[in-house]
C-alpha cells in the first residue's frame, strides 16, 4: 500500500490512494487522518519537490482513472474575453464537485484537497470564500468582472451547527484564518475579531441549507500584497497542481506583469434539506488577470496564449472531466481572427444580453496531437490603430470612494454610486470602518445628482435600511449596512464623518508613514437585466452553467477602492532627540553647577596684605601648610573654612595675590569679596 | 610561623595536584579510541530545517531580500522541503511596484540567477517578521492557532540552520528598522533550543555589519556559527543595478551563493570549505568563525549536513501482499453509502434582500 504526501504549508495532499482498503487498514487510515492535523508522516523520496509532484500526478492519474467514482468531478475551464482599452482578461476556474455523502467520507479524499476536507470536519464551516488580489478592476471600462475581489485579502464564511456560540465562531474564525494564513501564505492571521464583522443583509448564504441558526464573519486586509509565494500554494491545491492542465500556464513572471490579478478560493457545502448524510462539497479556485497588450512588448494588437502566459498549454489534466477554453467571440473579440478557428461555437442569451464564445475542448485537441504544446493566436486586422475605439458604454451600476478633508485629526468617506440605468435600482452598501477611525453616525447622509450635473444639490435620499454596529477602540470595528433606492440615470453621495484616532506608540506598523487602510466598501445590486453580467448562477459551479442562464433579477457585487489616511504619526526619533537634547543640557548645566554647588564662598577683607614683593614671597613660603591666612588676622573667616583641601587654599592664595597686584595698579584700598 | 609554613605547603600541593590533574587529563584524550573520535566526528542528524530570516524593510534594502532568497534556493535545491524551510521576510521586493521585473528577484545585475523561482513560499511576511515571533518560531513557543507550516517543528535530530540578515550594529540586529533582536536574546533562544531538544547540530550564520557580536554571547553545545564581519567591520554590499537603482546583493552572500551554486546533492564539498567563503580580499570585511561549541572538525563535515536533507528511501522490488480480509462487509458499508447519495435539486436564499426596497 503506497500513499505519497507532500506536506505543505499545512496541508496534506493525498496523491494517490489505493482501492478501498479492507477495514482494518480504513481504522488505522482514518486515525491517520484524525491527527493529520498535528503530526505528519513522511514518506521521504530522495527527490526534488518537482519531481515528486511530477511522479505523484502520474501516480495519481493511473489510480484515480481505475477507481474514481462517479460521484466526484473536476473541471477545468478558461474563459479569454478582449476588454476595452488593449486589455484581456483571462479566467481560469477550477472546479471540483465531490458528492461526498456522509461527514465520514470526508477523511478519503481524492480530488479535493485534504485540507478543505479538514475544515470542514473542525470549524463547523459551511461556506468559505478567500481572495488574494493585487490592482484594481476598472469597471466602467472593463464591464462586470466574473468573480468579485477587492485588493488586498478578503475573507468570509459561514459557520453552522447545533448549539454553536457567537464566542465558538469568534474562535474558529480566527483560528480558520490562522490555517488560511498557513495554506496560502497570506497573514490571514491578522484577521481576528477587531477587524472582523458580522454582515447581515449584503452577504447571503450560498450553502444548503442555511437558516437562522447559521453565523457568519467578514474581513479583509487591504494592505495584503499578492505575490508567487501565494500563487504557489494555491495551484498545489489543485489535483493536477502546476505539472498539466490550465495552471501549467499560471507561471508567476507572467501573473504578476499583468495590471491586475486575482486568486479565489471558494468552498461551499450543499446537503439535502437537513439531511446532513447526504451532502455535496464544492471547491472553485479562480484566477482573474488582466493584461494589458501594451505591455506585453508586442508591435500589433495581436496576441496569443504564448505571448499571454509565457508558453503554449501542454495538454490538459488527466484528473479532469472536461477541459474547455472559452473565447468571447462577440463584441471586442468580434474583430480578431482565431487560429486555429474553434472547432465550436456556442451563443449564450441571458438577460436579454447576448455572447458568443468559441469552444475549444482540450481534451479532443490533445487526441492524437502528442507531444505539441497547443497554441490559440489572436489576429487583429491589419492596419488597425490602437487610439481608434471608443470607450464602451458604462456598466448600469458603478462604485468609487474617495476621502475628504484635511489634516490628520477629521476626514469624511465618501462613496459615490452611479446608476446608469433608466429606472431606478436598488442599492446596498456595507462599510467596515476600522477602529483607528471613529465614525459618526448622525453625519451619514445620501444626497443624489442626476448625471450630467456637475454638483451635488440638497436633494436627500431616504434609507431604505440601515444597520449599524458601532465600533470600539482597539476591539471593534464600526459597521454599517446602507440600503436606498437610487433614481436612473443619477449618482448618490453616500458621506460620513470621521475622526481618525492617535495610536499608542506600539501600534503603529514599521512603516507608520506609508498611511492606515481604511477597507472597500462593499455595494451590491439587483439588476434586471443581464448587461455584462458574466458572474455564475448561484446554483451552478461551472462558467459553462452561466450560459442561457436567465433569472428574474441578477445579483451584482461590486468593491470601491480602499483608502489610505495618514494618522498623526509621531516623529519616532523624537525620544531618542529628546535624550540626546537633554542630556547634553544636564551635561552643559552640571559642571557649573555642580562647581558652585561644591565650593564654599570665602569672604576675605585684605587690608594688611604686604605690598612688596620680597615679602609677598617670604609670607607665602612660610605660610604654607598653615590652614589659615596669616595675613587675614582680621579677615572674617566663617566656619568650616578649615575643610577646604590644602591645595584650594593655596589657590586661594595665589588669587589673593594676583588681585592684589590688581588692587595695587589702581591704588584702591577697598575691602573685596571673591569667591570659587 | 609554622603554620604559615603548613598553609603553604599545602597551597603548593593542591597547585601541583590540579596541574597534574589537568596534564594527565590531556594525556587521555590523545589516546583515545579512534572508533569513538570517528563516531563524534559522523552526522548523526536525522532530518533537516532551515530559518532564513530577512529582517528589513523597505525597497532599499532589497539586497536584503536578495541575501535570504540565495540561500532559500540553494537550500531548497538542495533537498530540503518547503515545509521544514522557515523563510521569513520583512517586505515584499518581487512585486514591489518599483520592480522592473514583476515576480522577480535577481542576485546579479546580469539576471543570471532569479533567487526568487517560480514556486517560493514565504512563511512569515511583512508585519509578521518581528523579534518576537522570530524568537517563539525558535523556541517552539508559538501561540495557539498558529499554522503548521509557520513552526520549527524540529527534534533532537534535527540540524538547524538559522540564516539571518539585515541592520545591524555591535551586539543587536535590527527588525524592520522599529525593533532589534540582542546578542544575549538570540543566545537565550539557542539555550532554550538545546534544553528543549530542538535541534542536534546548528549553523548559525549572519550577514549583517559588525555580525560576529551576535554570535559572542552563545554558549549552548553543538552550534557552529559564522558571520560575515568582526566586531567593529561594516559588512558591504556587491554591486548595484541599475536598472532598480539599488545594491543587488551582500557581498558575503553574494560569494556564499557562488560557493553553493555549485554544490550538487552528493557533493563531498565541506562546511570547512564553506567557511573559507569570501576571503577579505573580496569581502573586504573579515569572515568570523565560532567553532570552540562545535565538537566537530569542520572539514570532516559534509555541507549537505546543514544545506541539504536527508532522506532516505527503501526502495522495495518486492511484492506487498494486502490480505483483504472481511472484503465482504466493506463493500456492505459501500453500498450503504452508495444509498446515502442521492440527487437532489440545489435551492438557495434569495441573494437581495428585495423586501427593504418595496
Amino acid at each position: 500500500m503506497f500513499a505519497f504526501y507532500e506536506e505543505c504549508s499545512n496541508k496534506h495532499l493525498i496523491r494517490a490512494l489505493p482501492p478501498p482498503p479492507p477495514p482494518s487498514i480504513y481504522a488505522a487510515y482514518k486515525h491517520f487522518a484524525y491527527n493529520s492535523l498535528r503530526f505528519s508522516v513522511f514518506i521521504e523520496i530522495q527527490m526534488s519537490c518537482t519531481h515528486l509532484w511530477c511522479v505523484g500526478a502520474l501516480l495519481l492519474a493511473t489510480a484515480v482513472a481505475q477507481t474514481t467514482p462517479k460521484d466526484e468531478h473536476f473541471h477545468e475551464e478558461l474563459v479569454v474575453r478582449p476588454l476595452s482599452g488593449d486589455h484581456v482578461n483571462t479566467y481560469f476556474q477550477f472546479t471540483t464537485r465531490w458528492h461526498y455523502g456522509q461527514k465520514e467520507n470526508l477523511y478519503h479524499t481524492q480530488l479535493t484537497p485534504r485540507v478543505i476536507a479538514e475544515l470542514l470536519q473542525q470549524f463547523d464551516v459551511k461556506e468559505l470564500h478567500i481572495g488574494l488580489t493585487q490592482g484594481l478592476w476598472r469597471y466602467e471600462t472593463w464591464g462586470y468582472p466574473i468573480v468579485e475581489a477587492t485588493s488586498g485579502a478578503e475573507m468570509w464564511a459561514w459557520f453552522k451547527a447545533t448549539n454553536l456560540t457567537d464566542q465558538q465562531v469568534d474562535k474558529q474564525w480566527a483560528q480558520l484564518a490562522n490555517v488560511f494564513s498557513g495554506v496560502l501564505c497570506a497573514s490571514l492571521n491578522f484577521v481576528d475579531n477587531t477587524n472582523s464583522i458580522a454582515p447581515k443583509h449584503l452577504l447571503r448564504p450560498q450553502f444548503m441549507p442555511a437558516n437562522r441558526e447559521s453565523f457568519m464573519r467578514y474581513a479583509s486586509l487591504p494592505r495584503e500584497i499578492v505575490c508567487t509565494e501565494n500563487l504557489t500554494p494555491w495551484k498545489k491545491l489543485l489535483p493536477c497542481g502546476s505539472a498539466s492542465g490550465f495552471a501549467s500556464l499560471l507561471n508567476s513572471g507572467y501573473v504578476h506583469n499583468t495590471k491586475y490579478h486575482s486568486l479565489g478560493l471558494k468552498v461551499r457545502t450543499l446537503c439535502q434539506d437537513h439531511d446532513e448524510d447526504n451532502c455535496i462539497l464544492e471547491m472553485t479556485q479562480t484566477a482573474n488577470l488582466v493584461y494589458d497588450l501594451r505591455l506585453l512588448e508586442q508591435s500589433g494588437n495581436d496576441f496569443s496564449l504564448r505571448r499571454l502566459f509565457g508558453m503554449g498549454l501542454n495538454g490538459y489534466c488527466e484528473l479532469a472531466s472536461t477541459s474547455k477554453i472559452y473565447v468571447q467571440r462577440n463584441e471586442l473579440g468580434a474583430r480578431y481572427q482565431l487560429v486555429p478557428p474553434p472547432p465550436a461555437e456556442e451563443t449564450t442569451t441571458r438577460g436579454g444580453y447576448t455572447v458568443v464564445y468559441g469552444v475549444y475542448d482540450m481534451q479532443e485537441q490533445f487526441q492524437d496531437q502528442g507531444e505539441r504544446l497547443f497554441n490559440i493566436a489572436w489576429l487583429a486586422p491589419k492596419g488597425e490603430l490602437r487610439r481608434q475605439r471608443q470607450k464602451p458604454a458604462p456598466p448600469p451600476i458603478y462604485a468609487h470612494r474617495y476621502l475628504l478633508g484635511q489634516g490628520q485629526e477629521h476626514g469624511r468617506i465618501v462613496t459615490e454610486v452611479t446608476n446608469s440605468h433608466y429606472a431606478p435600482l436598488p442599492i446596498l452598501v456595507q462599510e467596515l470602518i476600522p477602529w483607528y477611525v471613529h465614525a459618526y453616525l448622525h453625519t451619514l447622509n445620501i444626497r443624489r445628482r442626476p448625471l450630467g450635473r456637475n454638483e451635488y444639490g440638497s436633494e436627500r435620499l431616504p434609507f431604505k435600511l440601515l444597520h449599524y454596529a458601532p465600533g470600539k477602540q482597539r476591539e471593534l470595528p464600526t459597521h454599517l449596512e446602507i440600503g436606498f433606492l437610487l433614481p436612473g440615470q443619477s449618482s448618490a453621495l453616500i458621506t460620513i464623518d470621521v475622526d481618525y484616532l492617535v495610536l499608542k506608540w506600539l501600534e503603529y506598523p514599521p512603516d507608520a508613514n506609508h498611511g492606515h487602510y481604511i477597507n472597500a466598501a462593499l455595494v451590491a445590486s439587483a439588476l434586471p437585466m443581464g448587461t455584462n453580467y458574466s458572474a455564475l448562477p448561484l446554483e451552478g459551479h461551472l462558467f459553462a452553467h452561466s450560459f442561457n442562464a436567465t433569472r428574474p433579477s441578477y445579483v451584482l457585487g461590486l468593491h470601491t477602492e480602499a483608502l489610505i489616511v495618514s494618522l498623526p504619526t509621531p516623529d519616532f526619533s523624537m525620544p531618542y532627540n529628546v535624550i540626546c537634547l537633554a542630556c547634553t543640557v544636564v551635561a552643559l548645566a552640571f559642571g557649573p553647577i555642580h562647581s558652585v554647588a561644591t565650593k564654599l564662598i570665602v569672604v576675605v577683607r585684605q587690608t594688611s596684605a604686604p605690598r612688596n614683593f620680597l615679602k609677598k614671597l617670604k609670607e607665602k613660603l612660610f605660610s604654607r601648610g598653615s590652614p589659615l591666612l596669616p595675613t587675614a588676622g582680621e579677615a572674617d573667616v566663617p566656619e568650616g573654612a578649615g575643610c577646604l583641601p590644602p591645595e584650594e587654599q593655596d589657590e586661594n592664595e595665589n588669587d589673593n595675590d594676583e588681585e592684589e597686584e590688581k588692587e595695587r595698579e589702581k591704588e584702591d584700598k577697598e575691602d573685596k569679596e571673591y569667591a570659587h | 610561623m609554622n603554620e604559615m609554613f603548613l598553609k603553604l605547603v599545602s597551597i603548593v600541593c593542591i597547585f601541583c595536584i590540579c596541574v597534574g590533574g589537568g596534564s594527565a587529563g590531556n594525556g587521555d584524550t590523545s589516546i583515545l579510541p579512534e572508533g569513538y573520535v570517528d563516531a563524534t566526528q559522523r552526522s548523526t542528524h536525522t532530518n533537516n530545517w532551515a530559518v532564513l530570516v530577512d529582517a528589513s524593510r523597505f525597497w532599499f534594502n532589497y539586497r536584503h531580500v536578495a541575501n535570504v532568497l540565495s540561500i532559500y534556493r540553494s537550500v531548497k535545491r538542495l533537498g530540503i522541503p518547503d515545509s521544514q524551510i522557515i523563510l521569513m521576510i520583512a517586505d515584499d521586493m518581487a512585486c514591489n511596484a518599483r520592480n522592473p521585473r514583476p515576480g522577480q528577484v535577481y542576485n546579479n545585475a546580469n539576471q543570471h540567477i532569479n533567487v526568487y523561482g517560480d514556486d517560493v513560499e514565504v512563511d512569515y511576511r511583512g508585519y509578521e517578521v518581528t523579534v518576537e515571533n522570530f524568537v517563539r518560531l525558535l523556541t517552539g513557543r508559538t501561540q495557539n492557532g498558529t499554522a503548521r507550516s509557520k513552526k520549527l517543528l524540529s527534534d533532537a535530530g534535527s540540524n538547524v540552520l538559522i540564516y539571518l540578515t539585515g541592520h545591524g550594529g555591535d551586539g543587536f540586529l535590527k527588525f524592520q528598522d522599529s525593533e532589534e533582536i540582542t546578542s544575549q536574546e538570540l543566545a537565550d533562544g539557542i539555550q532554550q533550543m538545546w534544553e528543549k531538544k530542538r535541534y542536534n547540530e546548528l549553523f548559525f550564520m549572519v550577514d549583517t555589519c559588525q555580525a560576529a557580536s551576535l554570535y559572542e554571547k552563545f554558549s549552548s553545545p553543538n552550534v557552529l556559527a559564522v558571520a560575515s564581519s568582526l566586531v567593529g567591520q561594516d559588512s558591504l554590499s556587491h554591486h548595484v543595478d541599475p536598472s532598480i537603482g539599488v545594491y543587488m546583493i551582500d557581498r558575503y552572500t553574494y560569494y556564499a551563493l557562488e560557493f553553493l551554486e555549485k554544490v550538487q546533492p552528493f557533493s563531498t564539498r565541506t562546511i570547512g570549505e564553506f567557511l573559507q567563503v569570501c576571503p577579505k580580499r573580496v569581502c573586504i570585511s573579515t569572515v568570523g568563525v565560532r567553532k570552540d561549541l562545535y565538537r566537530r572538525d569542520p572539514h570532516k563535515v559534509p555541507i549537505t549536513d546543514f544545506f541539504g536533507a536527508i532522506r532516505p528511501t527503501r526502495v522495495s522490488t518486492d511484492r506487498i501482499n494486502v490480505t483483504l480480509a472481511n472484503e465482504s462487509d466493506f463493500i456492505a458499508d459501500l453500498e450503504d453509502i452508495a444509498v446515502a447519495k442521492r440527487k437532489f435539486t440545489v435551492i438557495m436564499e434569495p441573494q437581495f434582500p428585495s423586501e427593504f426596497f418595496k
